[in-house]
């Protein structure tokens, strides 16, 4: 799988120290470029605003507080995606794993969905529940549930016949097999499809706001796009990009904490 | 043991067909409440969806702008390859690079480029150019990802081995790497083809004003749920065509992974 | 022991891995000479991480010793040499994507055979080794036991006087790894090459070999030499008889002390299993 790369291992310390200088000035060019870009090479300022104007639209953003309702917004509908699809996904993932028959009939059909780009179902959700929140949650919901099923039928059936086999020929009853066997065996994959969910839950929502809707913090960067304050819409992408860059990272440890879990 | 359900039993013998069974019974559903109980504003039922599909594809302009995301689509598609495989191989290929610029790679694929949309409409306008540039960028990283993992996984013995032989660095990436790497190769083909499809379909919604998105745009507002889905479920049918026409390139390039 | 009998000289090999004086510092062989003949099968065998796979890495160019050397019919080893060595390696090292006889025209056009000969060589090495029937199968298709046979084909269709073999069936079941060494005996006493192999089974050792080098724990070194003087090639019947049984109670005892030693050095740095 091409989720799988990992940065190779850093060889001795000096060697490491050499490639964290290579990033540092990989992105330092980039900086420098887009200075030079705006204040020199006088780019226009409607395509790419300057670096200290977009810096003190930000800071102008995060002292005024304006962001918070759009934030909060945000934030709400993914809440509201997310526990909708964990859970749905987690439920029907494991009614679909408990016999090998089910897997059999209902898993290609769920990946074979999963195949087609959900997104085409905004316009749809937009006409059923309007340009509010709800069309949001809805798709959201919608493309975070595949993942989540997916993986929980993966987590249930991957574990080793092995355990089930020697915690029944130790007498464990049907709840015992499920509380210390099936759950804790099958939890690292199902935090992994969690953490995709997760994702993609926040991807979509956002994605969906810029697209259609009233309000939302990818609204806002559309509405400034529109009124072409591209100086503060820069300093709002990248305040999303963190909010979705720690919100990621939050899930991540959580996921490889609980993986870790004996 | 649990004694079977009927039902069951049934599911075992015949899976296909109960998979047929599946999706009949979600079209009845859908059918059924679409019917007698939404609103015709909101929902056709599928029955009058495909009996009407053609007063979509007659729609003034709906088959340009179907045309024309095609074109999107595979004009994407090729230089996402291009650029993701050379990306992919001189950083893959290099230990140091890839030491390097691969935190880089996933920090940058870790962005919701969906924020950066509009910056691709203002700066490359409501035509083509934006769509397929958006839709480059949404296809490139599972390719260079996948191409990376694919020149990483290669077992040391085997590269030892061909040394011992005798091969030298062409033969060695000829002979060894290259096949190695095919099937991560088409896997990537296959992702990138998803991220492609994504990357123009997003584009194609934002912009309400030409292409798809007017046309999904229009049908919301006069209420006309027969011709929306109409259109939508051939867009669907366009990318589950070109995913299945890229899952068996990848199943006939990996035959013998097949009993490892 | 005229000069032109010997195939294979290693001279003071030594091998450390890691940085002297760095936590990660290893002495994996110590000072080790040896002349390996013409046609001779010699075994290695020693407690794990005795140095005996690392002293044919070296005779086989694919690591260079820190100190000392090997050279092969006289020429010193820098490198692989494709055209004096072929290697058996231990894990299944034939390329998956391509089929068994692909597998050993590859090697031929690595080592740079004329393209006319490939067919009929690839063909002859499969029957040597009695895979004739499974030429157009991919390695995925093979069990381990046939898979080296496929890594032992490509070897020998190389042509190479000297073949090396890292634990060629450490990977096989018991049973499997018997018939497989009545019949290397049988082909490598028709084709008289030199054999330098790795193996960890004492009874392996004394079937297949004519002398067996004993490796002490690490740092290895050679502890002694045991000559088997059985001619090729050797029957099952050999298995049983006393000579057999008394070579490897000898085996047993001299490893007996050594494979100890590595035991309790291992549950002493790690507090124990």
């Amino acid at each position: 799988m091409a989720g799988d790369v990992r940065p190779a291992p850093p060889g001795d310390r000096s060697e490491a120290r050499i490639t964290r200088l290579v990033q540092i000035s990989f992105i330092a060019a980039l900086g420098a470029l887009w200075w030079l870009a705006t204040n020199v090479w006088g780019m226009s300022p409607i395509l790419l605003p300057k670096p200290q104007n977009a810096f003190s639209e930000l800071l102008d953003i995060l002292g005024s507080g304006e962001f918070w309702p759009d934030l909060l917004l945000t934030l709400g509908e993914l809440a509201g995606a997310f526990a909708i699809s964990m859970t749905l996904g987690v439920t029907i993932g494991f009614l679909v794993s408990q016999s090998p028959t089910y897997v059999r009939v209902f898993e290609p059909l769920l990946a074979g969905v999963y195949a087609v780009p959900i997104i085409l179902f905004l316009p749809l959700y937009v006409l059923f529940f309007g340009l509010g929140a709800s069309s949001k949650i809805a798709l959201g919901a919608t493309i975070s549930f595949f993942p989540i099923v997916l993986n929980t039928i993966a987590g249930f059936t991957s574990i080793d016949k092995l355990y089930v086999t020697a915690a029944k020929s130790m007498g464990a009853s049907p709840t015992i097999l499920l509380r210390h066997v099936l759950i804790p065996g099958a939890l690292p994959i199902i935090l992994s499809g969690l953490r995709m969910g997760f994702t993609v839950a926040l991807l979509s929502i956002i994605g969906s706001e810029t697209i259609a809707s009233l309000a939302g913090l990818g609204h806002r960067i559309v509405n400034l796009a529109e009124s072409l304050e591209i100086g503060r819409m820069f300093a709002y992408i990248v305040f999303v990009v963190v909010i979705a860059a720690s919100l990621n990272a939050v899930v991540s440890r959580l996921e490889a904490r609980r993986s870790l879990d004996p | 043991m649990r004694a079977r359900a009927p039902i069951t039993g049934f599911m075992a013998r015949h899976p296909r067909l109960s998979q047929l069974a599946t999706i009949a019974l979600f079209l009845l559903v859908w059918e059924i409440t679409a019917r007698f109980f939404v609103d015709k504003m909101f929902l056709s039922p599928p029955s009058r969806v495909y009996s009407e599909i053609d007063r979509v594809l007659n729609t003034k302009g709906l088959m340009q702008a179907l045309t024309l995301t095609l074109y999107e689509l595979s004009a994407a598609f090729v230089i996402a390859v291009a650029i993701g495989m050379a990306i992919g191989l001189s950083v893959g290929l290099n230990a140091f690079a890839r030491r390097c610029f691969m935190p880089i790679i996933l920090l940058l694929y870790g962005i919701p480029q969906i924020v950066i949309l509009p910056l691709f409409i203002l700066g490359l306008g409501i035509g083509p150019p934006s769509k397929i540039a958006f839709g480059v960028t949404h296809g490139i990283f599972p390719i260079i990802l996948a191409i990376v993992a694919g020149v990483q996984n290669l077992k040391p013995v085997l590269l030892t081995s061909a040394r011992s032989m005798g091969a030298n660095r062409w033969h060695v990436l000829r002979y060894v790497v290259l096949p190695h790497m095919m099937p991560s190769f088409f896997s990537g083909l296959r992702l990138g083809m998803t991220g492609v499809l994504l990357g123009v379909l997003l584009a194609e919604l934002y912009v309400s004003t030409a292409g798809i998105g007017y046309f999904t745009g229009l049908f919301t507002q006069n209420f006309d749920p027969t011709r929306l889905l109409g259109l939508i479920s051939i867009l669907a049918a366009m990318a589950i065509a070109l995913n299945e026409f890229m899952r068996t390139v990848e199943r006939r390039f990996s035959r013998w992974r097949g009993n490892d | 022991m005229q000069k032109q009998d010997i195939s294979v000289q290693i001279q003071n090999v030594s091998h450390s891995f890691g940085v002297e004086g760095h936590a990660k510092h290893v002495r994996a062989l110590l000072d080790t000479t040896m002349d390996i003949h013409r046609g001779e099968l010699l075994a290695l065998i020693g407690p794990s991480g005795c140095g005996k796979s690392t002293l044919l890495n070296v005779i086989g160019g694919i690591l260079s010793p820190t100190t000392g050397g090997a050279s092969v019919n006289g020429k010193p080893v820098n490198g692989p040499m494709p055209h004096d060595i072929a290697y058996v390696f231990q894990e299944n090292a034939l390329f998956p994507w391509n089929t068994i006889i692909e597998n050993i025209r590859l090697g031929m056009l690595f080592q740079g055979v004329p393209k006319a000969d490939h067919e009929g060589r690839a063909r002859a090495a499969l029957k040597a080794v009695g895979l004739s029937e499974f030429a157009d199968h991919y390695p995925g298709q093979l069990s381990g036991g046939m898979r080296q046979r496929a890594a032992l084909a490509r070897a020998l269709s190389l042509d190479t006087p000297v073949v090396l073999m890292d634990e060629p069936f450490g990977a096989l079941d018991e049973q499997t790894r018997m018939v497989l060494g009545e019949d290397l005996s049988e082909l490598l006493s028709r084709t008289g090459k030199t054999i330098i192999f790795v193996t960890h089974s004492l009874g392996e050792a004394v079937f297949l070999a004519d002398r067996i080098a004993v490796f002490t724990a690490r740092p290895g070194r050679i502890k002694e030499v045991i000559p088997v003087d059985e001619p090729h090639p050797r029957k099952a019947s050999f298995m049983t008889s006393d000579k057999f049984n008394g070579l490897r109670n000898r085996l047993f005892e001299l490893l007996h002390d050594e494979i100890r030693k590595t035991v309790n050095l291992r549950s002493g740095s790690t507090g124990g299993f």
